[in-house]
């Protein structure tokens, strides 16, 4: 089936539907990241035209450093992201002005801590994600002020130990993951409520085995995937039914055209390809290659960056089981 | 049908013209569809107009995207000219069929900046827009930014009439009425665009934290505003119970009303004759003074105030959690309503917390504590802070029927409060359904919830 998606993957960039092309242009540097990141995964990545792709993340380069999503649109911090990513994957980040991009996401963050989007001032904890993100890949962190930026992105967090996209806004998958990545790269895991979120995160699963995103709304490929990748990155996802959710993740392959869709039965897109295949590797899959939770990029390419965002593990538990142990032994002995 | 390049740009543009006549014609239009049409089958525009919907045949829109999506991009990188009132058009086509294209809202602020856009024009497009695509982020991303606009607006027009009164305070002067009057015009005109969304998509994040942010940033500290929509709120999440946003906005007012309500005395007089209470930290806004006035007579002591505040958050919680009893009861095994169970009564839990540290806190002002207990008195949760926060027992209160929060005579009279809510009555509410219901999903969530409790708020205190 891997070859499958992988073919599935190759075709796609080359279809030429003006009217498809159109619709979703605006997030094209992102497609890029998704289904480069797939192929990669599944060992594929000589197969995309690196150097077609390379030019054009350099004419996305804007003269206020920021990347767009593609020629003629405006910056964003999502797209500079994404970009930055695929020149990781192909090891080129020379292929853009790094200092001006450094610069391009310092100039975003404000005075509480927050980033905007673009110089248009949308703030979304999914930007702080984005700044940290790019800066951690061209290890240049230091050029913001990370304790302001832990301090707004702890501003979001929620009673049910969840983060929202602005300060009192509600819980979501998807900006969970945002805000425990950003908080896995600036070194601030030990700041979130590990048991209460990973309460909330495993009451997602279904019955069908998928997770959804928030309380009753339907199961979810990526959401799985923001779901299962946050519960890696709080050291919990042992809390789920892994192989369940495996069975969910593979009924949503198309197994005549390849790709995965949200849901079995639905249309398959890269979106939810990649999040399917690096779902599967997080579950232990292993003819996919290993993916990091945090960046959602495959783990050689953090070796290679020597990059090691930091991530929770079974301490707790683990400190449970010893104390019990010894209670065991002093009950022996107290009986001895 | 159109297929030589000529003839696709003679048929666009008067697509795209039809569409700006047709607002011309009809500046109410309310919602906008596609019509499923494959071709071209009869000889008209593609626009149809009927009543105040506005319909594009399907078959031109395959064309028309195309066409004005690369005519702007062209335009964005200085390769084609278009004039002011051609890029207003084009953007607004551009943005009714595909709304999260970033670029051509930017373009529309920049003409928002020159002035050759006022910012209704761009409300109303957005709220257009958000009638075929109820989730779009960067509709609701826009939506914020001109609302920014209109607010600096409103500010500057305020600064102006404080120099030409110079004499006049500036909290006079944002109660001016005609200001206020458009202000609070926009805000209501929010909440409609923002719940016309969330009837068209359910649990519609975007819609919700718009709504949210609409409050933050347009009505901080206006409580009666928080009140009444609380209460129009009732009535659409009882109809809507599986909707997990519309309950966690639900939250947020509970929340911000038991924060404002806590920072008593609320009343300017009350506070400027009272330094020794922690001042109010919300910003003068239009209605605040005269949204207060009702719960805070000016005659009103700080005790008796915050007795009254006190009250109000005790009727709140209550009537909260009798909402969220009636519909678990009534729509059984939801996970929404349990979920927000589980918030409100962490609220709640968190709000008597606050209250009895404040109380120990301050154990060297007597004075302070004695009316604190006299509050606490006032609102049946006097047990609490008399060193014994395990007494979790509802102290015994005869008579059901609920004071007004806002009558402040009734309160003196010593009607009678509610139940404050306590583990055992959450306790007590969990038996019941489990022993009541055989739905199972119903009483996996119960049991769920009093885990929950258990968990994160008995073995927290």
């Amino acid at each position: 089936m891997l070859d499958k998606h992988a073919d599935y993957i190759a075709a796609y960039g080359s279809k030429n539907d003006d009217y498809e092309y159109t619709l979703s242009e605006y997030l094209r540097m992102s497609g890029i990241y998704w289904g480069l990141t797939v192929m990669d995964l599944m060992g594929q990545l000589p197969r995309m035209n690196q150097q077609e792709i390379i030019d054009f993340i350099t004419a996305c380069q804007h003269e206020c450093g920021g990347i767009s999503a593609s020629i003629g649109h405006d910056p964003h911090l999502l797209y500079t992201l994404s970009a930055i990513q695929i020149l990781c994957l192909y090891d080129s980040t020379d292929a853009i002005d790094v200092d001006k991009v450094v610069e391009y996401i310092k100039g975003l963050q404000q005075e509480d801590g927050s980033f905007a989007g673009d110089k248009w001032g949308e703030i979304d904890t999914r930007f702080s994600f984005c700044a940290a993100a790019a800066l951690a890949l061209l290890g240049r962190m230091d050029a913001i002020n990370v304790d302001k930026a832990v301090e707004f992105v702890l501003s979001c967090m929620n009673f049910d130990g969840g983060f929202g996209c602005r300060p009192g806004s509600e819980s979501h998958a998807g900006q969970i993951y945002c805000c425990t990545g950003f908080l896995s790269l600036t070194g601030q895991l030990h700041q979130v409520n590990a048991d209460l979120l990973g309460w909330w995160l495993c009451e997602r699963q279904l019955l069908s085995g998928g997770l959804n995103g928030r309380p009753e709304k339907l199961p979810d490929v990526c959401y799985s995937w923001w779901v299962l990748a946050s519960l890696k990155i709080i050291g919990k996802i042992h809390w789920i039914d892994k192989a369940k959710l495996r069975t969910f993740i593979l009924a949503c392959q198309d197994e005549e055209t390849g790709g995965f869709a949200d849901r079995p039965g639905d249309m398959v897109d890269p979106f939810h390809t990649l999040f399917g295949v690096a779902g599967l590797s997080l579950l232990g899959d292993k003819q996919i290659k290993p993916v990091n939770p945090v960046l959602c990029m495959p783990e050689d390419i953090m070796q290679r960056l020597n990059l090691k965002p930091e991530l929770l593990n079974f301490f707790l538990p683990m400190l449970t089981l010893v104390l019990l142990h010894h209670r065991n032994l002093e009950i022996i002995f107290s009986h001895a | 049908m159109a297929e030589s390049e000529e003839e696709v740009d003679v048929l666009v543009q008067r697509v795209v013209k039809d569409i700006s006549n047709a607002f011309k014609r009809n500046p109410n239009i309310d919602e906008i569809g596609v019509i499923p049409c494959p071709e071209a089958r009869y000889n008209r525009s593609p626009i149809v107009l009927v009543e105040n919907k506005l319909g594009v045949e399907s078959w031109c829109i395959k064309f028309l995207l195309p066409y004005v999506h690369n005519k702007l991009l062209l335009y964005r990188q200085r390769k084609h000219w278009l004039d002011r009132e051609a890029l207003v058009d084009i953007t607004s086509t551009l943005l009714l069929l595909n709304p999260d294209f970033t670029t051509a809202w930017n373009v529309r602020k920049e003409l928002l900046q020159c002035g050759a856009l006022v910012p209704e024009k761009d409300l109303y497009l957005g709220k257009l827009a958000l009638t075929k695509f109820p989730k779009s982020p960067e509709t609701w991303i826009h939506r914020r930014w001109v609302l920014q606009q209109v607010l600096q607006r409103f500010s500057a027009a305020a600064c102006r009439s404080q120099q030409q009164h110079g004499e006049m305070e500036s909290s006079e002067l944002q109660r001016s009425p005609m200001l206020s009057d458009q202000l609070t015009r926009t805000l209501h005109e929010e909440m409609k665009v923002c719940c016309d969304a969330a009837c068209r998509y359910p649990s519609n994040y975007n819609a919700w934290s718009h709504r949210i942010w609409v409050l933050q940033h347009m009505a901080r500290g206006n409580i009666k505003f928080f009140h009444d929509e609380l209460s129009s709120m009732r009535v659409w999440v009882s109809m809507h119970v599986s909707d997990h946003s519309g309950f966690h906005y639900r939250q947020f007012l509970l929340k911000e009303l038991m924060t404002e309500l806590s920072q008593a005395p609320t009343s300017s007089y009350a506070s400027q004759n009272r330094p020794s209470t922690a001042p109010s930290s919300s910003p003068p806004h239009p209605s605040h003074t005269e949204a207060n006035g009702e719960l805070t007579g000016a005659e009103a002591s700080g005790d008796e105030e915050r007795q009254l505040n006190s009250a109000t958050v005790l009727q709140l919680f209550h009537q909260e959690l009798e909402l969220c009893s009636d519909l678990i009861q009534s729509f059984p095994g939801h996970e929404t309503l349990w979920s927000h169970r589980r918030h409100v009564f962490y609220l709640w839990h968190l709000w008597r917390r606050d209250l009895e540290h404040h109380c120990s806190c301050n154990g060297d002002a007597e004075a302070v504590y004695a009316s604190s207990d006299s509050d606490l008195q006032a609102v049946g949760l006097q047990s609490h802070v008399n060193g014994q926060p395990g007494a979790d027992e509802a102290m015994e209160v005869e008579g059901t029927s609920l004071p007004d929060p806002h009558d402040s005579k009734r309160l003196k009279r010593g009607v009678p409060l509610p139940d404050p809510p306590s583990l055992t009555s959450e306790y007590g509410f969990v038996s019941g359904v489990l022993d009541s219901c055989c739905n199972h999903e119903q009483k996996r969530f119960a049991a769920a919830y009093k885990k929950w409790i258990d968990t994160v708020v008995n073995q927290a205190r």
